[in-house]
């Protein structure tokens, strides 16, 4: 769980060196051995998230015992789902330290639109999920152009993107995407499987697989190496050009998952729909711990953070709320767990 | 003829300037064509037309734009047509290019509605008359729907479907509101409410309003998580401020496996043509609100002539009223979608508009 999720000492500490010459004193790293304690906030923010969510679960369910009803888990499974996909896009952007991708809304819907314009052409389905997910792909691989080529924040360049993106988006659609309705995609992506939407399941199996990986491979290693130090990282032999290229093209697969998602779950959109899921996303990332300068954080904890979330505005309907209060909780929350990154990350300075 | 030619090229060199300078600040979504230019330096009077359309995001905006440009073509003006893009700045700076064009009509679909004072003030200024669509304003000719009568007649049609389908015995009317757009969602989204009240006034108690925003990733979201606070509604029945609000609710519900027992009529009639209709959505009223330029044209008429009409700048004292289209899902199958429409009314005779081509009750 928490290889990966320590100081960045011990991030580079897994790190096996690429040139033989970094090997000798003074570049020699020493291997720290993963104990509980050098863990703790990644712990502890679990263990908190876990044990809010079931404050809330717990709370609203001795108010309104019918909260823990079949109806309720489906409407959170729903929102979940895209909520998630895009959270593990922020948090690879995080990790790797490109702080966050702005671009989402617009690559989610683009991924979205070749969906249902394929569709539309009677595509074979599965073809359509890889045009989805080289959609997402291809709009990572543009963006990293950009910035590693040149050389711009990569915020900055994902705001850019996204403003064009969309007003492009705009003139493609004119209106409304709508989804064929009798086709396959759209049948599976209202459907329900073990009491949960599918669309759940895909996002479920994503942050499994993605939170497996992160540690495990060398990507994953590189991505958490360059975004906690970029020059140890360099001086170790990885290419930070190359690492954040696979950051970009991942992240945007996992963003034309989404759009994919996105296509399957609703009938029609239109190009402004896609911020509805960037701030849940951006909010869910740092809530699990995803620390803005990069570096560390733990994609299983995402499922906590993104459980945790997707139940506040279903928990307040229950109590009559509107939608208006609905944006209040998520806000504090983000002002709260950006101000814990804030903490944190002075401590670890000190 | 070289005089004409000169004339024409004179003319085509303002419009361009005028939306060179716009440019900077706006999306021009079209600019007066060589020929209308060419058409209008011949006529006795050069008469120009200027719009703001709403927003490029709205393929009904920009179609509002380009049917405007046909017409004034075919009656020999030139025109221009520019995008507010929904912001105040955009809108006063396209004003400010209209006085300058020195446009003899202005039309606007200013939906920022803080600065239209702002605009009516600059416009009565340079003498220039100007027509509004759908948003009131002092001053300016009102030209568009009957809100009231949309929702009301909207929601007494759904209200014959909820009598029809369950006599009137239903768990709950959902009602997915959009407050942003102040009167437009009081008149219609509640004027459906109090149709289908009308018919089943035993549904009083039996309402719940919720954010949806006119858009289904906000209404979608906010239904499903007011149906899931209220598992023992079974049957249900949705309305909204437009099609896409009410297809959110529906969603909603056959997202929760509850979709055997909900029935939806929307407003716009933007998701009921076409292949891909939700089966519970049973009708929507119509506005084709692409047509509203031909509804215009006798207005225009008048004021090119120098007789402009009286004043009609309230809903309640409209010069133009567009009256609603009340179509069932059955009846909106044979309603060609947006593209066609427009393609259409581009070619028809002056005079003739949307309502009279497709709308059941003509």
């Amino acid at each position: 769980m928490g290889r990966h999720s320590s100081a960045n000492e011990s991030n580079l500490g897994v790190l096996e060196p690429t040139n033989p010459s970094l090997t000798t004193p003074p570049f020699t790293v020493k291997r720290k051995r993963v104990t509980l304690l050098s863990m703790p906030e990644h712990f502890q923010t679990a263990l908190v998230l876990l044990a809010v969510w079931a404050v809330l679960v717990g709370a609203t369910s001795l108010d309104k015992g019918y909260f823990l009803s079949g109806q309720t888990v489906i409407a959170v499974g729903f929102t979940m789902a895209l909520v998630g996909v895009v959270a593990v896009a922020e948090a690879l952007y995080g990790m790797s330290g490109a702080r966050l991708d702005l671009a989402i809304p617009a690559e989610l819907i683009f991924s979205a639109y070749v969906v249902t314009v394929l569709l539309a052409h009677r595509w074979n389905i599965f073809l359509v999920v890889v045009a989805a997910l080289v959609a997402g792909g291809t709009w990572g691989l543009i963006t990293g152009c950009i910035i590693v080529f040149g050389k711009v924040t990569p915020i900055i360049v994902t705001l850019a993107t996204n403003l064009m993106g969309v007003a492009i988006l705009e003139i493609a659609i004119k209106s409304e995407a709508t989804m064929p309705v009798k086709s396959g995609l759209a049948q599976w992506g209202q459907g329900i499987s073990g009491g949960l939407p599918n669309v759940f399941w895909v996002m479920a199996a994503l942050v499994a697989t993605s939170g497996f990986l992160l540690p495990r491979t060398r990507l994953g290693q590189h991505v958490i190496a360059v975004g906690g130090n970029p020059v140890a990282a360099k001086l170790r032999g990885v290419s930070l050009a190359r690492t954040r290229f696979g950051v970009f093209i991942v992240s945007g697969v996992v963003v034309g998952l989404g759009g994919l998602l996105l296509a399957a779950s609703v009938h029609s959109f239109v190009p402004a729909d896609g911020s509805t899921y960037l701030l849940p996303g951006i909010a869910a990332s740092l809530v699990a711990g995803v620390s803005l300068k990069g570096g560390t954080g733990n994609l299983w904890i995402l499922f906590l953070s993104i459980g945790f979330l997707s139940t506040v505005p279903v928990s307040m309907s229950f109590f009559g709320l509107s939608d208006i209060w609905q944006q209040v909780p998520p806000g504090a929350i983000l002002i709260v767990a950006v101000a814990i990154e804030g903490i944190r990350s002075r401590r670890a300075v000190r | 003829m070289a005089l004409t030619a000169l004339l024409g090229l004179g003319s085509l060199t303002a419009c361009g300037s005028s939306s060179g300078t716009s440019a900077t600040a706006t999306s021009v979504t079209t600019t007066a064509t060589a020929s209308s230019t060419t058409t209008a330096a011949t006529a006795s009077k050069p008469f120009k037309v200027c719009m703001g359309t709403g927003s490029a995001t709205f393929n009904w905006a920009i179609g509002q734009g380009q049917l405007l440009q046909s017409i004034a073509k075919k009656e020999g003006w030139s025109s221009v047509v520019l995008n507010n893009n929904a912001s105040a700045t955009t809108t006063l700076s396209n004003v400010s290019t209209f006085i300058l064009d020195k446009c003899n009509a202005v039309i606007e679909f200013s939906n920022v509605t803080s600065v239209n004072p702002i605009l009516a003030q600059k416009l009565a200024a340079a003498h220039i008359p100007t027509i509004t669509y759908d948003i009131a304003q002092a001053g300016w000719y009102f030209v568009g729907i009957d809100n009231l009568k949309a929702g009301i007649e909207g929601g007494k049609a759904l209200g014959a479907a909820i009598k029809q389908k369950w006599n009137c015995n239903i768990d709950q009317l959902l009602a997915a509101e959009n407050y942003k757009v102040g009167l437009v969602n009081t008149e219609r989204t509640d004027g459906m409410i109090t149709g289908v009240l009308d018919v089943c006034p035993n549904l009083k108690n039996s309402v719940t309003k919720f954010v949806g925003n006119g858009d289904i990733s906000s209404s979608l979201p906010a239904a499903r998580s007011v149906m899931a606070a209220h598992p023992t509604w079974t049957k249900m029945a949705a309305v909204g401020i437009n099609d896409d609000s009410v297809v959110g609710t529906l969603e909603a519900a056959q997202q929760l496996g509850r979709g055997q027992d909900i029935i939806g009529w929307g407003q716009g009639g933007d998701l009921i043509t076409g292949a891909n209709v939700n089966p519970d959505l049973i009708g929507s009223v119509f506005y084709f609100l692409e047509g509203y330029p031909e509804w215009t044209l006798p207005l225009l008429k008048d004021i090119a002539a120098g007789k402009p009409p009286a004043m009609g700048d309230s809903t309640t004292n409209p010069t133009v009223l567009i009256p609603p289209c009340l179509t069932t899902k059955a009846q909106a199958s044979s309603i060609p979608d947006f593209g066609t429409r427009l393609q259409k009314m581009m070619t028809v005779n002056p005079g003739t508009t949307e309502n009279s081509l497709y709308c059941p009750a003509g």
